[in-house]
């Protein structure tokens, strides 16, 4: 019988996150006045150990052991190989996956949240505020705000927090306090319901709520959260790749290529960062960023400082971009645009340790299809991207016949989010692919703006 | 499409992560106004910078059209302009 599963021992679990700041040069992030953005302009929102994180260029940074203790609750992760999809594609690829879907929130979120909940209750904070969407982080944040006996406090849009009742349970029975947003316990809240007592707010203003709430704590023990693209949200996240690379020797290999999906970049950057250094020393290893076709910013975009508004008032970052005054195609003939990938991931692509790949919504939706009918776990629709990636190598492995090693991130499971397959299923969702000629439109609005510096690793 | 099966239009938010109506687009953004991504995701659907340009006051579809094609505030420089404006707020 093949071994399915690689499962490491609680105590063979990962004692330090690996931070690639150590070995990547990074463009500061800049203020309106075009100096970087200073430790105190984040003091009142995040704590200052977690601040300094968010800075430090130690190699290693030792993960506390009242942290590692809540994450043995299903920490290490299981290393699977994907058996069952092999056979049905008839690949010689071996392919592996880390399952960040078995945290007790169900995706990969908890792993920096545990981290944040311990860092805000080492430096005495009582209460955290964050907003959530759908759910997923308030939940991540609910749970680990429970291990540690910090408050947690959850501002979720009210158009979600009516539809999605189940991640208001999951987060009130950890002890979350999630609330609907607009709220009457906060000054943007109040104006807002006062201007309509039934809107269905926003994700703009439950931001607003939660950061307010924690600026606004006179007694100081009050503080915000983030789930995603901040460099020691990526840096918490990396346990997943460390853990992958103890398993994957316990499995007698080593990846070729590694592939994660690449939203705000941290579940990406978790799997893939610990890969990357091993690359920079010099191994022979591909590593895929996978991102929608219809909404490319590191597949198609130039790397350049763009400003975060039309009114050049919020800082300047380094990152992949398709420009502030992109228009979108649905001007001229449609299309859609994203951005907010983390700098860092950004920063590896432009060296050229990472290659970005895009996939079409259709192909993603299909190939989550056949995992949940080979492997059996219902994927995340983010997790959907890495997966079509997946395929499209195990086949190519499979023409050139290469037993090729492809290991990649399976961040969640879509339990929650069965709606999207429902709209797959039923025909709803349409394929978009920006062409090279409507992204060049694009990026003559750079024209008159800085450019940063092609930096190379350490 | 006429404005009665645009009124029933349904698809999943990209920054929710839930099923919304074409309706909550046209209101959720700032001072209830569209929200800054109606364009991208809805251009699928129907024409929907027309619909928008023939429905709206034209300075609130120009500011709408300002906004959606700029980039998007990167989120830490976001959340301290939030957070210093709740303390001019509080002050």
């Amino acid at each position: 019988m093949e071994l399915r599963k690689y499962i490491l021992r609680e105590d063979e679990i990962p004692r330090q996150w690996y931070n690639i700041l150590a070995d990547v040069n990074l463009n500061p992030t800049l203020g309106p006045d075009g100096h970087p953005v200073s430790p105190d302009q984040l003091a009142p929102v995040f704590p200052m150990n977690l601040i300094e994180q968010e800075a430090s260029t130690e190699r290693w940074i030792d993960i506390p052991d009242d942290v590692l203790s809540v994450l043995n609750i299903w920490r290490p992760a299981p290393l699977v190989r994907a058996i069952a999809l092999e056979k049905a594609l008839d690949t010689p690829a071996r392919i592996y996956y880390k399952n960040e879907s078995v945290s007790p929130p169900g995706s990969h979120k908890p792993n920096t949240a545990v981290a944040q909940a311990y860092y805000n209750k080492a430096f005495g904070i009582k209460r955290i505020t964050t907003e959530t969407g759908a759910g997923q982080w308030g939940s991540a944040l609910s749970f680990a705000c429970a291990q540690y006996g910090v408050e947690c406090k959850v501002y979720m849009v009210r158009v979600s927090f009516d539809q999605k009742p189940y991640r208001k349970f999951m987060m009130s029975t950890w002890g979350g306090n999630c609330i609907p947003s607009p709220s009457n316990e906060t000054k943007a809240g109040r104006a807002a319901l006062e201007k309509d007592p039934d809107t269905p707010g926003s994700l703009g203003m439950a931001i607003s709520e939660a950061i307010e709430e924690a600026v606004a704590d006179e007694t100081g023990s009050t503080r915000y959260s983030l789930g995603s693209v901040l460099n020691h949200v990526l840096l918490h996240q990396t346990i997943i790749g460390l853990e992958a690379k103890k398993q994957m020797a316990l499995a007698g290999d080593y990846p070729d290529i590694i592939i994660g999906c690449a939203g705000g970049g941290s579940n990406f950057a978790g799997l893939a960062f610990p890969f990357v250094q091993d690359k920079i020393h010099g191994k022979q290893i591909e590593i895929y960023p996978v991102e929608p076709a219809g909404c490319p910013t590191l597949t198609k975009a130039p790397f350049v400082y763009d400003h975060g508004d039309t009114a050049r008032y919020t800082p300047l970052l380094p990152m992949h971009s398709l420009g502030h005054a992109f228009v979108p195609p649905a001007f001229h003939s449609g299309g859609l645009r994203y951005h907010g990938m983390a700098p860092l991931v950004s920063q590896l692509v432009d060296e050229g340790l990472l290659e970005p790949k895009a996939v079409k919504q259709n192909q993603v939706f299909k190939a989550g299809v056949l995992l949940a009918q080979t492997e059996g776990i219902i994927p995340a629709p983010e997790t959907n991207h890495a997966l079509a990636t997946v395929i499209d190598e195990a086949l190519k492995a499979k023409e050139e016949g290469k037993e090729k090693v492809i290991l990649f991130n399976w961040s969640g499971h879509g339990l929650l989010d069965l709606t999207a397959y429902d709209s797959y299923l039923t025909g709803q969702i349409k394929d978009i692919v920006l062409s090279m000629e409507e992204v060049a439109e694009c990026e003559k609005v750079y024209a008159d703006f800085p450019k940063p510096q092609h930096l190379k690793h350490k | 499409m006429d404005d009665k099966d645009i009124d029933k239009l349904e698809r999943r938010c990209p920054r929710l992560g839930s099923k919304i109506s074409f309706r909550y687009c046209l209101i959720s953004g700032e001072d209830d106004n569209p929200c800054w991504k109606i364009f991208d995701c809805w251009w699928e659907y129907f024409d929907v910078a027309s619909y928008l340009k023939s429905h709206l006051p034209a300075e609130v579809f120009e500011q709408l059209a300002k906004k959606a094609a700029a980039q998007p505030k990167d989120k830490l420089s976001s959340i301290v302009e939030i957070a210093e404006q709740a303390k001019k707020n509080k002050e």
